[in-house]
C-alpha cells in the first residue's frame, strides 16, 4: 500500500517525439502561476524575519529587502519565556513519538499478521476515528482530564496526541508488516521462537524504517498541534504554537518581524522531518486507497 | 501459564491502543452526545436534564449561520485547492523536472499556526504586503465579506500541495499505453483528459476530495488564529462555535448539543468516505 513517489521522470522518447509541445508550455505556465502563489508567502516570511523593524513598519513595503538584520533571531535566543515553550514542545513531541510508535506497532502487527474476531470492524473504527471532530472531543476530554487530575499536565497532551496519531501510524505500519513474509515467521516458530520473540527479533527490525517514519509523523503532529495544547496544558506547560499566540498576538502592536523569525525557527524541525517522510506520505494518508 | 490463542495474543497486542481509543475518543464522544441533553457548566459541578431544549434553542437561531459559514468555508477551501492541486499534478506529470514537486510541499509542511501568522501579516490592514501590492487600504480580516475569503485563501494555500501529491501519485499509476492508444485514435489533449485520465482518477480524486472536505468541515486552527470567528461571527464555523461556547461561554450543554448536530452531518460524510475507502 505504500506508494513510493518516484519523482516523475520524463521518458526521453516522449521528449523526442514532440519537439515543440504546446501542452508542455501550458504545464510550465501552470507551474509558474501556482508556484508564485505557493512560494511568494514563504519568501515574505523569510524576508520579514530579516527586515529591521523600522523598514517592516513602513508602507508600502519594499518587496526586495534593502537592509538585512539578524537581530530578530538574536532576540529569540534571549527570550526565556519562548525557551520554556520550546522545552515543553520538545518533551511532549518526543514522548508522543516514542509512545505512538510502540502502541501503533503492536496494533499494526496484530492487524497484519493475525485473523481474529472483531479485526475488520476495529480496523474500520481506527480509520474512522481520525474523522471525529476534535473540537467536540476536546470539550468532554477537558472534563475527563479535570476529573482525573491530569488537566494542565504533559500527560494530558501526550495521551491525546498519541491517540490522534494512531490511525495514520497503524495504517502505515500495517502496510509494512503486510510485506514481511509469513514464511520468515513460520521458520522462527519452527526454531522454537515464541510469537512475542518473533515480533521483536524479526518483524520489528525489518520494519525499522517504517517505525522511524511513524515516529517522525507523531512528532510533527504533536509539535504542530494548537487547539489541545491551548486548552489542556496550563501556562507553564504550553507548547510553541499556543505559546507564540500568547507571546505575540493580542498586543497593541504585533512585532511582526520577531514573529516571522520565531515562525521560521518553529517550522525548521517539521520541514526536516517531512524531507525524510516524503515517500511514506501517500500510502499513509490514503490508508490503502491508492494501489500502486 | 496457559498458552494464548492467536486471537488472544492479537488482542493483547492491541490492548494499549484500544485503551487509548476508549479513553480519549470513544468515552468523550459518547459523553458529549449525552451532555447535549443537559444544562451544564464547564466550571460548576452538577447538571440538570433539559431534554431537547438545547437543540431547540440552537435550531431556533445560532445553528443556521454557523452551518452556512461552515459550508461556505468547507466548499471554498476544498474545491479551490482541489482544482489547483489537480492542475499542478497534471502539469508536473507531463514531463517537468521531478524536483519541482518537492518545492511545492513547503506551504503544506509549515505548521498551521505559522501559516496563520504569515497570512495575518500578509492581510494586515496597515503594513500588509497585499495592500502594498494592490495600493489599497482594505481591512481584509475586519470585514465580513473579505474575512471569509481571506480564511479560504489561507487554508487553500496550506492544503493544495497535499492534493497535488495525492493526485500526482494517482496519475503516475496510469498506464502510458492508454494515452498512446488514444493518441493513435486521434484524440486530442482535452479528449484524452476526459476519456482516459478522468475515469482512471475517479477513485483517488473522490477520496482526496472527500477527505479534504471532512477535514475542512472540522477545521479550527487557521480560522481561530486569523479571525477568531469574527468579524461579527462571519467566519464562525462549527469548530469555532463549539469551542467558544464551551471555553468562553462555559456552556457545556449548548456546546455539546451544537457538537451533536455537527457530528450527525459529519457522520453522513464519513459513511461516504468509508464506503469509498472500502471499495
Amino acid at each position: 500500500m505504500t506508494v513510493t513517489l518516484s519523482a516523475s521522470v520524463p521518458t526521453t522518447s516522449a521528449r523526442r517525439r514532440k519537439p515543440v509541445n504546446r501542452s508542455r508550455v501550458a504545464a510550465w505556465i501552470a507551474v509558474a502561476v501556482i508556484g508564485l502563489f505557493g512560494l511568494a508567502p514563504v519568501y515574505w516570511l523569510v524576508v520579514t524575519a530579516l527586515t529591521p523593524d523600522e523598514r517592516a513598519f513602513s508602507f508600502p513595503p519594499s518587496l526586495i529587502p534593502t537592509e538585512i538584520t539578524f537581530d530578530h533571531f538574536a532576540k529569540l535566543a534571549e527570550n526565556q519565556q519562548l525557551f520554556g515553550y520550546l522545552v515543553n514542545s520538545v518533551i511532549v513531541s518526543v514522548i508522543t513519538a516514542v509512545l505512538s510508535v510502540i502502541v501503533s506497532a503492536y496494533m499494526a502487527y496484530a492487524f497484519a499478521k493475525f485473523r481474529y474476531r472483531g479485526r475488520r470492524s476495529l480496523m474500520h473504527l481506527v480509520l474512522a476515528s481520525q474523522l471525529f471532530p476534535q473540537a467536540l472531543l476536546l470539550v468532554t476530554l477537558y472534563a475527563v482530564f479535570s476529573a482525573t487530575g491530569l488537566l494542565g499536565s504533559y500527560t494530558a497532551l501526550i495521551l491525546s496526541f498519541t491517540t490522534f496519531t494512531l490511525p495514520l501510524c497503524v495504517w502505515m505500519l500495517k502496510g509494512i508488516f503486510d510485506t514481511v513474509p509469513s514464511t520468515l515467521m513460520e521458520a522462527a516458530a519452527i526454531d522454537g521462537a515464541s510469537r512475542w520473540r518473533t515480533l521483536h527479533t524479526i518483524a520489528l527490525p525489518l520494519a525499522a524504517p517504517g517505525l522511524i517514519a511513524a515516529g517522525l509523523f507523531a512528532f510533527v503532529r504533536a509539535w504542530n498541534d494548537f487547539i489541545f495544547a491551548l486548552t489542556l496544558a496550563d501556562p507553564a506547560r504550553q507548547t510553541l504554537p499556543p505559546g507564540l499566540v500568547h507571546t505575540y498576538l493580542g498586543e497593541f502592536q504585533t512585532a511582526w518581524p520577531d514573529l516571522m523569525a520565531a515562525s521560521f525557527v518553529v517550522s525548521l524541525p517539521v520541514i526536516a522531518a517531512f524531507m525524510f517522510l516524503q515517500r511514506y506520505l501517500v500510502g499513509g494518508l490514503t490508508a490503502g486507497a491508492v494501489k500502486g | 501459564m496457559r498458552k494464548l490463542t492467536n486471537g488472544q495474543f492479537a488482542w493483547l497486542l492491541m490492548a494499549p491502543g484500544v485503551a487509548l481509543f476508549l479513553a480519549i475518543i470513544a468515552y468523550p464522544l459518547v459523553s458529549a452526545l449525552v451532555t447535549g441533553f443537559f444544562e451544564q457548566s464547564l466550571v460548576r459541578p452538577g447538571r440538570t436534564f433539559v431534554g431537547l431544549a438545547n437543540f431547540a434553542d440552537l435550531l431556533g437561531g445560532d445553528f443556521w449561520p454557523v452551518l452556512r459559514n461552515t459550508l461556505v468555508f468547507t466548499i471554498g477551501a476544498s474545491v479551490i485547492p482541489f482544482v489547483l492541486g489537480y492542475v499542478l499534478a497534471l502539469a508536473l506529470n507531463s514531463g517537468l523536472p521531478g524536483w519541482l514537486r518537492g518545492v511545492f510541499l513547503f506551504p503544506w509542511v509549515i505548521p498551521a499556526v505559522v501559516v496563520s501568522f504569515l497570512w495575518l501579516w500578509i492581510f494586515n490592514a496597515n503594513y500588509g504586503v497585499l495592500n502594498g501590492l494592490l495600493g489599497t487600504e482594505i481591512s481584509w480580516l475586519g470585514q465580513p465579506g473579505t474575512a471569509m475569503a481571506a480564511v479560504i485563501v489561507t487554508k487553500t494555500w496550506s492544503s493544495f500541495p497535499w492534493m497535488m501529491v495525492m493526485l500526482l501519485a494517482g496519475l503516475q499509476t496510469m498506464p502510458k499505453e492508454l494515452h498512446e492508444a488514444a493518441s493513435v485514435d486521434g484524440a486530442g489533449t482535452i479528449r484524452r483528459f476526459r476519456s482516459v485520465t478522468v475515469p482512471h482518477m475517479k477513485g483517488i480524486a473522490g477520496i482526496v476530495f472527500l477527505l479534504e472536505f471532512i477535514w475542512n468541515f472540522q477545521h479550527f486552527d487557521t480560522i481561530y488564529v486569523l479571525t477568531g470567528g469574527g468579524p461579527a461571527g462571519a467566519t464562525k464555523t462549527f469548530a469555532v462555535a463549539v469551542y467558544d461556547t464551551a471555553f468562553k461561554g462555559f456552556d457545556l450543554g449548548h456546546a455539546t448539543a451544537l457538537g451533536g448536530l455537527w457530528m450527525v452531518l459529519l457522520l453522513v460524510l464519513m459513511v461516504f468516505y468509508l464506503r469509498k475507502e472500502a471499495s
